[in-house]
């Protein structure tokens, strides 16, 4: 029996720290196990990052959180609005301003005494971590339409989202006077920051709905190369984005003209479309895998388009196929960017999240893309690229059902500004930098 | 008033000691005899209007009168929810009385579902008092018995202060919706009784609190008001419109009045150095 055991225990050492890379990674991973085990881990200790002092600024021409590199969680909250006067709507930016310096910076709310209601929630402990939180304050069609006195300097792009072909829009999900673009390593920073707002901001905003999501977190990699998140269709999504970092191409594609008819005080904003997309997710587990790249038109495993290339950075040459053999003529990405000179006019940032809701009535998963893009000009950019997409093959597969379109004014320059400053300075209403 | 003597007993039990560091104002224990002891008196008119209103609303719905039973519904249902947070002490009792269907496992089909909703059911959404009779007596029967216990009880200081922010977190929670009276839709009678009981409240003590914040005050009271000029706008020659008259603008202008009241109510309590 005894050398039974010992036979059978040095089979499995053989299979567990076999030769080669997968060997060596098992054992890897089982040293790391045991270092665990050792510390003697408790099973409701908090897991444990080295990025909770990661930190955005707030300040600058632009807001954070446009082409800052997206973190794992994201929400979008959308609020009605009651601040009516200039007075209001400036109390409204300034303490929002104030709000977002303190949770992006971190730090120690005030300590009040204990017979009242705590300044913070605490949810994050008695000091506040950065945590990479962005939040990017942005104005719906609405807040400029219902004040007379601000309906003048509406940006000229900025309408009120009208449902596209596909859509099923519910009417508890869609538009608001004004969204926050909440982003942080962790869903919990992120419900911090928005129990924050609403508590210092009871009068003024009134929130109607919110979509959180995340983005799946992968190990870095050993060369420092970077692959772009999955949704959860399972494609990588983010692939042909423009290159964030590229400041000039940031210039044409996301911020808004310095020439044209945009009004003065929006230099340095961005046009932001949010729309929640439904994907029915069992049905398309069911699609067969070539059909599922057909409809995308890339690769599933790498994210490479057809016909070429193991990446997903190779991009595709569609004036080598018109006819649309390697790649379809009605493939998501073929609709959505068309690769000409022309269509350089139409491109977008986009910053999704995916989320997940509970389960349908009729026992399917509520989930989807909250999809949210940046665009230097609504019309040449979200408008123009989903009418390309309707009609899509895609759509049997996604149902829009919330969002809205929104103006994300330029950032603050320093501690003594406040985002909306120069929307109000147009407006004609005084305002005092403090320092 | 025996009354007045058994609140004064356990607002003394409030020692000195037992008192902990005072968050705002210096209000002394005793400052809050006289408000208490004003408030035990709104709440038994309250439960004598409730308990005659009751009456005549269960009457009705047992003569088979729909119509009638129908427009007593919401004014019977305003005693009730001005003093929400004392009634609500009996948990049992609250929970017969005005509990809503989502409270129950089987909606409106579940046999613990009854009191004012239930019947609201079977008036709005059957149109009919059939089967309607059992309820009306439980209620009647619960009505009478909560009045018994109240006036038996000896309000807590902290219960009764707590209660102005207690009734805002309700219509901040689960009114402001429509969702309390989705049959009838005379919502805004509720809220009107929710609203005025807080401000009962808040007036009482209002002396002891302007002293020494007197923004604070001239803050709620603002607030209070621009609940009052919203819900002017709905008014009737015998109430108020149904809840779906309300426009979206002035719903946003409650629940914005609502959270800010709640979170300025909030540090009532404190305030007035109860815990
Ligand atoms: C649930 C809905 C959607 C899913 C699952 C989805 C998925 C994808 C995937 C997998 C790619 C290829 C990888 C990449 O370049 O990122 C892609 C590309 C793209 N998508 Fe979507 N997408 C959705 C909605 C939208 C919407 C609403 C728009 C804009 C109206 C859009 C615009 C684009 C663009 C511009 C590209 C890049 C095309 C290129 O430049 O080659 N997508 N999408
Ligand atoms: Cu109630």
């Amino acid at each position: 029996m005894t050398t039974n055991d010992n036979k059978l225990v040095t089979t499995r050492r053989n299979v567990l720290f076999g030769v080669g890379a997968a060997g060596s990674a098992l054992a890897t991973g089982l040293t790391t196990a045991r270092a665990a085990e050792k510390q003697g881990g408790q099973v409701t200790d908090a897991p444990v990052s080295d990025k909770t002092q990661e930190r955005q600024s707030f300040y600058g021409l632009h807001q954070a959180g446009i082409v800052t590199p997206r973190p794992a969680a994201g929400m979008i909250a959308s609020f009605h609005v009651l601040a009516e006067t200039p007075a209001d709507v400036e109390r409204l930016f300034r303490t929002l301003s104030s709000r977002i310096a303190f949770l992006m910076q971190g730090g120690t709310p005030p300590e009040l005494d204990d017979k009242l209601p705590p300044a913070d929630s605490g949810l994050l402990g008695p000091v506040v971590p950065p945590d990479n939180l962005t939040i990017t304050v942005s104005l719906g069609s609405s807040f400029f339409d219902d004040r007379d006195w601000l309906a003048p300097h509406k940006p000229a792009r900025l309408s009120r989202m009208k449902a596209f072909r596909n859509d099923a829009l519910d009417a508890d999900l869609c538009h608001g006077d004004l969204a926050l673009q909440i982003s942080s390593n962790t869903p919990d920073t992120n419900i911090h920051a928005l129990r924050d707002v609403l508590k210092n901001l009871p009068d003024l905003m009134v929130l109607r709905w919110k979509q959180e999501g995340s983005v799946p977190v992968l190990p870095p990699k050993p060369d420092g190369a970077h692959e772009s998140a999955r949704n959860f269709l399972g494609f990588r999504d983010g692939s042909a984005n423009p290159d964030a970092n590229n400041a000039a191409l940031m210039d044409k594609i996301v911020w808004v003209p310095e020439t044209g008819t945009e009004p003065e005080w929006t230099r340095g904003g961005s046009y932001q479309a949010v729309r929640i997309i439904r994907n029915f997710v069992e049905r398309w587990d069911r699609t067969p895998l070539g059909e599922q790249e057909r409809i995308i038109g890339r690769k599933k495993a790498t994210g490479a388009p057809h016909g070429g290339g193991n990446t997903e950075h190779d991009v595709p040459d569609y004036s080598k196929d018109p006819e649309g053999t390697v790649t379809p003529l009605d493939a998501h990405i073929r609709l959505a960017n068309f690769r000409t000179k022309a269509s350089e006019a139409n491109l977008i940032l986009r910053r999704p999240f995916n989320y997940s809701n509970g389960v349908s009535k009729s026992g399917q998963l509520e989930q989807g893309l909250l999809f949210i893009c940046y665009q230097a000009d609504l019309e040449k950019g979200f408008i123009t690229v989903q009418r390309q997409l309707d009609g899509e093959p895609l759509e049997e597969y996604i149902k829009p059902i919330g969002g809205g379109f929104f103006f994300t004014p330029p950032g603050p320059q320093d501690e003594s500004d406040f985002v909306g400053r120069t929307l109000l300075q147009a407006a004609g209403h005084d305002v005092v930098r403090k320092s | 008033m025996k009354l007045k003597l058994v609140l004064s007993v356990s607002l003394l039990t409030l020692s000195a000691a037992a008192l902990p560091r005072m968050a705002n104002a210096e209000v002394a224990p005793l400052d809050l005899v006289q408000p208490i002891a004003d408030y035990k008196i709104y709440v038994s008119e309250n439960l004598e209007t409730l308990v005659t209103d009751t009456k005549a609303f269960t009457d009705a719905v047992k003569a088979g009168d729909v119509d009638k039973a129908k427009s007593l519904f919401g004014s019977t249902r305003m005693s009730y929810e001005a003093i929400e947070p004392i009634a609500e002490l009996f948990s049992d009792l609250d929970g017969s009385i005005d509990s809503r269907a989502d409270d129950h496992e089987k909606a409106e089909k579940d046999p613990e579902f009854t009191g004012f909703h239930r019947i609201e059911y079977g008036l709005f959404t059957e149109n009919s008092t059939k089967d309607l009779g059992p309820f009306a007596d439980k209620l009647m029967a619960d009505v009478t018995e909560l009045n018994k216990r109240i006036t038996d009880l000896t309000l807590p200081p902290e219960k009764v202060v707590g209660g102005a922010a207690a009734l805002m977190e309700e219509v901040a929670a689960t009114k402001i919706s429509g969702e309390e009276d989705r049959y009838s839709h005379t919502d805004l009678w509720d809220f009107k009784a929710n609203f005025d009981g807080s401000r009962k409240i808040f007036d009482l003590v209002r002396p002891l609190v302007e002293k020494e914040d007197s923004a604070f005050v001239t803050k709620v009271s603002g607030n209070f008001d621009k609940v009052d000029t919203t819900l002017a706008k709905y008014k009737t020659a015998d109430g108020y419109e149904l809840y779906d008259k309300l426009t979206e603008d002035d719903r946003a202008v409650l629940a914005a009045a609502v959270n800010t009241l709640a979170e300025d109510l909030s540090t009532l309590r404190g305030k007035l150095g109860l815990n």
